[in-house]
């Protein structure tokens, strides 16, 4: 239990750290009020102008001190107040904004990680099982070339020969098609990230499980008369999984960023994009919260991480 | 001796018969004899302790005969069981003898169980396989078996985990998986190096009164000769993948012929030595498997080893008793050895001296 | 028994073909050196070798670009009807210059931190190691999105944002390289014999330390030239000038992909070939000087 509340803890220093950095960066380098009012905001030497500036600064909270602006900022977010957007008019407010688009970014993450999963897991017992072999060692050198094949060009090739050449999926994500179709709209992106992970995943988990096939625990499990497959299956799985599991929760932040990459080639309007949009105007509450979504993402991934660890070893359980 | 045709079980007969049985791997290094040429048979509720140091092919040996071995290896010869030729079946055939017939306690019961899989789980998973018991049944299989080799609250440990038990614990729960569907030959390969001493008197008495109760075969293989002592009827010696010498327990401790088996015996220590005393090892290493010298194997490091030793193989020969075998060209009680016994027991006697 | 083959200690035997001749580096590496050394050259020479002007228009009368490979178009030529050959090439320049100039910065800074950390320990360690924590947990690319926003999109301010992001996972195998050597017999001896510390770190540490860095370079090239088509495809990387990103980005619409897939492919096999050839050098460097597995 002590454990817990310790990890929780960390979780919750390292999400106040990143908020801090992104926040001071973002003010200290970008100029917000040049973002909302325009040339003006540098003119204070026109009354009228001058006018207009303190009524940005009040209604945004710009001539408050930083460390207030930040806990004025934090104390929002938490609530759930994610403040408003800085353009002329501030509409629609972050929180909509966001509400409209972390849904298909999250889709689309999840199923990126199912799909490398659900390749990666029977591909690694498959290769593991016959180790060495032929085949094994091509399959090997695949996973090296997967590997090395940038995001964006994975991306432009599964473009070109799925949507455009075979026809089999859309081109595009429209944001107004019901929720399947959204679904097979996301399958090109998703795949898009999902194969690298798959080769790195399925690297990982072969060689741990050649490892744990030549554990004694194994060959008792073969001299009890268990079945080839059930001795991959029921014996060596689960033992192979840890560097597995491991490597899911750091691959999350990977993901994310590739998630950026892929939902431009095929037009998702998710987080990847608003993210380059408000970067592009210093919207700093869009960026904030955004960045503080990808954070807790992988602050929680990676705690999940630690819940399954005990799920799958008994030995780790406190 | 021969194989009784049968596939029932019989109370008495030949269970096994092991003929000329080569195993050899194929490395980078080259090919490795790790068993070369053995032959032997095993009655039914007999035991055979196998002795060797580690490397002699004793552990091989065991894994060969039930074909628990990687894909380098070759195997010639002839295994039979309960008169079915069974060198040279698939693992797939195999499996139906595994855990059935024939089954395994590993030395070291630290990692020969899944350490993810609960106890119950583990025992359970033959009797299902062999038996088609249902989950109700085995699991009061399982309890019963717990409680056969002795393990206290049978229905709290079905539930914990391997890392939940001691060392002494673990390997009776492995015997109880070995024992759960009734093999009728158990190997134990070394069942006691991991133990505390205390703990291994009582393994070895589960494993030798779980034979008498199920009239079953154990082959005992372990590289100390005192383990075997009171707890087989018959012993084979190996040395350099060779069966070297084989006796009945009583007729080998009395009369051994072999140097090395001479050898092994006195690096036991025994209760009536004052304690530090130092124990006598076999000086040198055991031989390199693929390439092995020529003539004795043993001969490089035998005190008492001659010309002749160095150049010809010395065939199995027949001792006093039909049932007693060697392979040593001035076996111990020899004239050439007795000669010799005399220098080495000075030069014993000096190094005690100096230490 | 080809069954038997299938689970247990036989695959024991898969580590022995390296250990057997643990000093060869294969054929492979030296195509892969051989390639990236062919590919840097044309890239820095392009302006002096027999290509066709990139940004030129070779417009054909009565023929609307863009056109497909042909003899005077190796690669094809654009919708502008610029030359694709000659436009990777001279794209080779921007991404192999970012990808040089990141990791150089990388491993100055990165290197000297983490040797310095692993070499004097205590609290000057602690607060590296945090640092590079704190670094390593944000994801990388919205961190370089965060720079490249804030600051300019020059060719040095991509190349050193990169370098900056290069930092915590280059100094953190610099430091335990620097740990598992700082007590070896020759270092010690060399401290006892009254060596200073500088020169300790330069005459003893940085010998050793220096060959499993250059396999994290080797490797480290691919991640940031790979980092920076990245950039590129968000519109956030070098503004003049175009990197391979940004050439596949230009050919990767769905009118270019259906009309003329070269323009966005021609770069594509570049940057593959060129990745690859730099993943599989390291690779091979590293698993040569058996360095532990370090995740960038």
């Amino acid at each position: 239990m002590n454990y817990w509340l310790q990890r929780l803890g960390m979780a919750v220093l390292l999400l106040l750290a990143v908020s801090a950095l992104t926040f001071g960066s973002m003010n200290v380098l970008g100029d917000p009020l040049f973002n909302i009012l325009g040339p003006i905001a540098n003119d204070r030497e026109n009354p009228r102008n001058l006018v207009l500036i303190e009524a940005a600064e009040a209604e945004y909270n710009l001539d408050k001190p930083l460390p207030e602006r930040y806990v004025r900022w934090l104390g929002g977010f938490v609530t759930g107040d994610l403040g408003v957007q800085f353009s002329s008019d501030g509409q629609p407010p972050v929180s909509e904004l966001i509400k409209e688009r972390l849904p298909r970014s999250f889709t689309l993450l999840v199923m990126a990680q199912i799909l490398a999963a659900g390749m990666s897991i029977p591909w690694a017992l498959w290769s593991a099982s016959r180790a060495n072999s032929l085949i094994d060692r091509s399959s090997t050198l695949m996973t090296f070339l997967v590997i090395a094949l940038p995001t964006f060009a994975l991306g432009v090739i599964l473009k070109f020969i799925f949507a455009i050449k075979l026809g089999w999926f859309p081109q595009r994500y429209i944001a107004g098609d019901p929720t399947f179709t959204h679904l097979r709209q996301l399958f090109l992106p998703a795949l898009t990230i999902a194969l690298p992970s798959a080769a790195i995943y399925q690297r990982l988990l072969r060689t741990d499980l050649i490892t744990t096939l030549q554990e004694d625990f194994i060959l008792m499990a073969r001299s009890k008369g268990v079945s080839r497959r059930n001795v991959l299956f029921k014996h060596a799985l689960r033992p192979s999984l840890f560097s597995f599991v491991t490597v899911f929760g750091i691959n999350t932040g990977a993901l994310i960023g590739g998630s950026l990459i892929s939902e431009g080639i095929f037009g998702v309007p998710g987080l990847g994009g608003a993210i380059v949009e408000a970067v592009a105007r210093e919207d700093f509450p869009v960026v904030l919260a955004i960045v503080m979504i990808i954070a807790a993402t992988f602050v929680l991934v990676n705690l999940a991480v630690d819940i399954v660890y005990s799920i799958i070893d008994p030995r780790v359980r406190r | 001796m021969t194989g009784l045709q049968t596939e029932g079980r019989v109370s008495d007969g030949t269970l096994l018969e092991v003929a000329d049985l080569k195993t050899h791997f194929r490395t980078e290094r080259g090919l490795v004899r790790a068993v070369d040429g053995v032959t032997f048979t095993l009655e039914r509720g007999k035991a055979l302790g196998v002795v060797g140091e580690s490397g002699s092919g004793k552990t091989v040996l065991s894994r060969s005969i039930m074909g628990l071995l990687p894909s380098n290896a070759v195997l010639r010869g002839s295994v039979k069981f309960a008169g079915q030729e069974v060198l040279g079946l698939d693992s797939k055939q195999m499996r139906h003898l595994w855990g059935r017939e024939m089954s395994m306690v590993f030395q070291n019961p630290m990692v020969s169980l899944n350490p993810l899989m609960r106890i119950g789980k583990q025992i359970i998973e033959p009797l299902q396989i062999h038996l088609g018991m249902d989950n109700t049944d085995a699991k009061a299989t399982a309890e019963r078996l717990l409680r056969d080799v002795r393990i206290p609250e049978p229905e709290k440990r079905l539930k914990q985990y391997p890392h939940e038990l001691s060392g002494g614990m673990r390997q009776r729960v492995m015997i109880a998986i070995a024992l759960a569907c009734g093999p009728t030959l158990l190997f134990a390969d070394e069942p006691t190096t991991a133990l505390d001493v205390t703990v291994q008197a009582q393994i070895l008495e589960l494993i030798a009164e779980q034979r008498k109760d199920r009239n079953m075969s154990v082959i005992l293989v372990t590289h100390d000769l005192g383990v075997v002592a009171g707890h087989t009827d018959e012993i084979a010696v190996m040395y350099g993948g060779r069966l070297v010498e084989k006796a009945p327990t009583k007729t080998l401790f009395a009369n051994m012929k072999m140097p090395y088996t001479m050898s092994l015996m006195r690096s036991i220590p025994k209760i009536e030595d004052p304690s530090h005393t130092r124990l006598l090892t076999i000086p040198g290493r055991p031989p390199d498997l693929v390439h092995p010298p020529k003539g004795c194997r043993f001969a490089p490091r035998c005190a008492y080893a001659r010309d002749k030793c160095r150049v010809d193989d010395p065939p199995l020969v027949t001792a006093e008793t039909a049932d007693h075998v060697y392979a040593c060209w001035y076996p111990v009680g020899s004239p050439e050895f007795q000669e010799r016994d005399v220098e080495v027991l000075v030069q014993l006697g000096q190094t005690a001296n100096a230490s | 028994m080809s069954e038997v083959k299938v689970l247990d200690q036989e695959v024991a035997t898969e580590s022995e073909p390296d250990a057997a001749e643990p000093r060869r580096l294969g054929l492979l590496f030296w195509i892969s050196i051989g390639w990236i050394v062919s590919i840097s050259l044309a890239a820095a020479l392009a302006p002096w070798l027999p290509l066709k002007d990139p940004d030129n228009n070779f417009l054909i009368r009565g023929d609307r670009p863009p056109y497909s490979p042909s003899g005077t178009h190796w690669f094809g030529a654009d919708q502008d009807a610029r030359d694709v050959f000659s436009r990777t090439i001279y794209g080779a320049r921007i991404s192999l210059i970012v990808g040089f100039v990141a990791i150089a910065f990388g491993m100055i800074v990165g290197g000297t931190l983490g040797i310095i950390a692993g070499y004097f320990r205590g609290w000057w360690d602690r607060i590296v190691t945090f640092c590079f924590t704190v670094l390593l947990s944000f994801p990388s690319l919205v961190l370089a999105i965060l720079i490249t926003t804030l600051m300019d999109r020059s060719l040095v301010t991509i190349s050193l944002t990169l370098g900056f992001l290069a930092i915590a996972p280059v100094g953190r195998l610099a430091r335990a390289t620097t740990i598992q050597y700082a007590d070896r017999e020759f270092v010690v001896a060399a401290r006892t014999m009254g060596a200073k510390h500088p020169r300790i770190i330069v005459r003893e540490l940085l010998p050793n330390v220096v060959i499993p860095m250059g396999a994290l370079a080797l490797l480290g090239m691919a991640v940031a030239i790979v980092a920076e088509g990245g950039l590129a495809f968000l519109g956030l990387s070098v503004q003049d000038g175009e990197s391979w990103g940004k050439l596949i980005l230009l050919g990767s619409g769905t009118r270019e992909l259906e009309n003329a897939p070269w323009i966005a492919f021609a770069p594509i096999l570049i940057l593959f070939l060129t990745v690859v050839a730099f993943n599989f050098a390291g690779d091979k460097l590293r698993a040569h000087f058996d360095v532990k597995e370090i995740a960038l």
